[in-house]
């Protein structure tokens, strides 16, 4: 049975991987998405949709985890614009 | 000199970043228009093809192509490192589990346009489809077979295999369209000949994002038995896409344009009722024979995932996509007139927006927007100076379908970038109506079009 603590830590753990994105455009989605992912599902009643819903987002983290890796390791060379003007 | 020493910051900046603008005093007159806005830190400048932008460019041309999703990149390396067997060895583990992770890719397509897996057919690019489906069925219907209907605005790679069957002495009709871009239903049912062995219209075009009434011109086409073939690459994930409905027999897919792998595609060929092609590429007989080659695993997974994560996707996005469309026509507008969408706002898919400002050089504005990615024309055309032929097809005044540019927006644009393109886009415009004497006759209330220019 999936316990609210555990679907807010679930979000958390997705906004806090997606935040190592080093490509703005990405970055920016893997919060949207998941924040609207997770508003989308709120009012879901059915446990078993909800447990389903979970192992999808379990599923993402795990995506994100390594793939959040593999772009560390290859760093851009270059900033993009929108980082810059942020500044 | 200048450029040793943009280069030497440059590098200097990769393994130490300082806070010192030192290229600062380095500037070319080409991109005074950008070098104006002066950022924090210089240093991240890029000097590529004689022009200075203080950074990446924010991508908005996403009808070229569009980025990988994180998903798919995940997807692909785990099929690179494990799925290289050659999926069609039969007799060991390698080819099988290579050709289990094809197999799924191929349902995971079927299923994003309503087909069977068995009627799909993986292939290079939606390129390399449009040309197998099109001299592929004429050649193999050849001798009952001679007419096919085209429409004016179709990719230049359908253009192209008509002209060649032109060549080999078929005749070919190529429609035109109404000034919205959508193809006359009723010149299509008057071009139909009883020797007509195809009718290719493009779902969605790639350069002013018109969605074709594909369910009529289907219908039309079962009336008359015809072969249908749509060049669906920029419709699939964006547009809801069903073989059924529609009434397509051939359909031409592409990997790239919905957050895949360059480098492959899908052709939809339908079973039933059954129709024949003579294929292109020969050989041992992979595909159903239609396409031999051995396939690129890690590829066609790529494509799959994409395909299911559109389909998945598709609602969201589609939501976001329009509202961000809305939000850069609406802020061009306010601040701009003058400002015309090419093609029918109505039947249009929202990620593709082409404007034409009036009154305004086209070669400059897209040099002053160099920090926005944006396209004119489609990039198989950009290359010519020769205004694109899709606007000219709309009846487009040539200096209008010089001025047009294409806005892409897609699943990862933001909303600042819009702000920031609309901020450009109307800044450029604004400077270059600044300094056109045209545009002051046009505000004296002078008619262009009347002018009896005087020969000196």
């Amino acid at each position: 049975m999936v316990d609210k603590a555990q679907v807010i830590s679930l979000c958390r753990s997705l906004l806090r991987a997606g935040r190592q994105y080093p490509d703005y455009n990405i970055r920016e989605y893997a919060k949207r998405r998941t924040l609207d992912g997770f508003r989308m599902n709120k009012s879901l009643a059915d446990p078993s949709k909800v447990e389903e819903a979970y192992a999808e987002g379990k599923k993402q983290l795990e995506v994100v985890e390594r793939v959040v890796k593999v772009y560390l390791a290859y760093p851009p060379k270059t900033k993009n614009i929108m980082e810059l003007k942020l500044q | 000199m200048t450029s040793k020493a943009v280069f030497s910051t440059i590098r200097r900046s990769l393994t130490k970043p300082r806070g010192g603008a030192v290229s600062r005093g380095h500037h070319l007159s080409t991109s005074a228009a950008t070098a104006s806005e002066s950022y924090a830190s210089d240093e991240h400048a890029i000097l590529m093809k004689g022009v200075r932008i203080s950074g990446r460019p924010l991508y908005l041309d996403m009808q070229s192509t569009t980025p990988l999703d994180p998903r798919v990149f995940d997807a692909m390396n785990a099929s690179s490192i494990y799925d290289y067997g050659n999926p069609h060895s039969r007799t060991h583990l390698y080819g099988w589990e290579a050709e289990n992770a094809v197999e799924v890719a191929r349902i995971q397509v079927a299923k994003l346009i309503g087909a069977s897996s068995k009627e799909i057919v993986f292939l290079s690019g939606a390129t390399e489809a449009n040309n197998t489906v099109v001299k592929g069925v004429m050649h193999f219907y050849k001798d009952k077979k001679r007419h096919v209907i085209t429409t004016q605005t179709e990719h230049k790679c359908v253009l192209d295999s008509c002209r060649h069957l032109q060549q080999e002495g078929f005749e070919v009709t190529y429609l035109p369209v109404k000034t919205d871009g959508l193809v006359d239903l009723e010149m299509l049912r008057e071009s139909i000949r009883p020797d007509t062995g195809l009718v290719s219209v493009m779902a969605v075009n790639n350069e002013i994002g018109v969605v074709q009434p594909m369910e009529e011109i289907g219908r039309i086409c079962k009336e008359h038995k015809i072969p249908f073939h749509t060049d669906a690459a920029q419709a699939i994930g964006k547009i809801p896409v069903d073989v059924e409905k529609w009434n397509v027999s051939f359909m031409s897919m592409s990997g790239h344009k919905i957050y895949g792998p360059k480098g492959v595609g899908a052709m939809y060929v339908r079973r039933r009722p059954r129709v024949r092609l003579e294929p292109l590429m020969n050989g041992g007989g992979q595909e159903r024979g239609l396409r031999s080659g051995t396939l690129a695993t890690q590829q066609v997974v790529g494509f799959g995932v994409a395909c299911e994560l559109a389909m998945k996707e598709m609602e969201y996005d589609e939501k976001w996509i329009k509202r961000l469309q809305e939000r850069l026509l609406n802020g061009v507008r306010e601040k701009l007139d003058g400002v015309v969408v090419n093609g029918s706002l109505e039947s249009r898919y929202a990620g593709n927006l082409n404007l034409s400002f009036a009154y305004v050089e086209g070669e400059s504005l897209l040099m002053g927007l160099k920090e926005v990615a944006v396209s004119s024309g489609s990039a198989c055309t950009s290359a010519s100076l020769e205004p694109s032929y899709v606007l000219r097809a709309l009846g487009v005044d040539e200096d209008m379908a010089h001025t047009s540019i294409r806005f892409g927006i897609g699943r990862f644009t933001t909303e600042e970038e819009i702000d920031k393109a609309v901020e450009l886009t109307v800044k450029q415009v604004e400077k270059l109506r600044e300094m056109s004497p045209l545009y002051e006759m046009v505000k004296d209330g002078i008619d262009i079009k009347n002018i009896q220019w005087s020969q000196h």
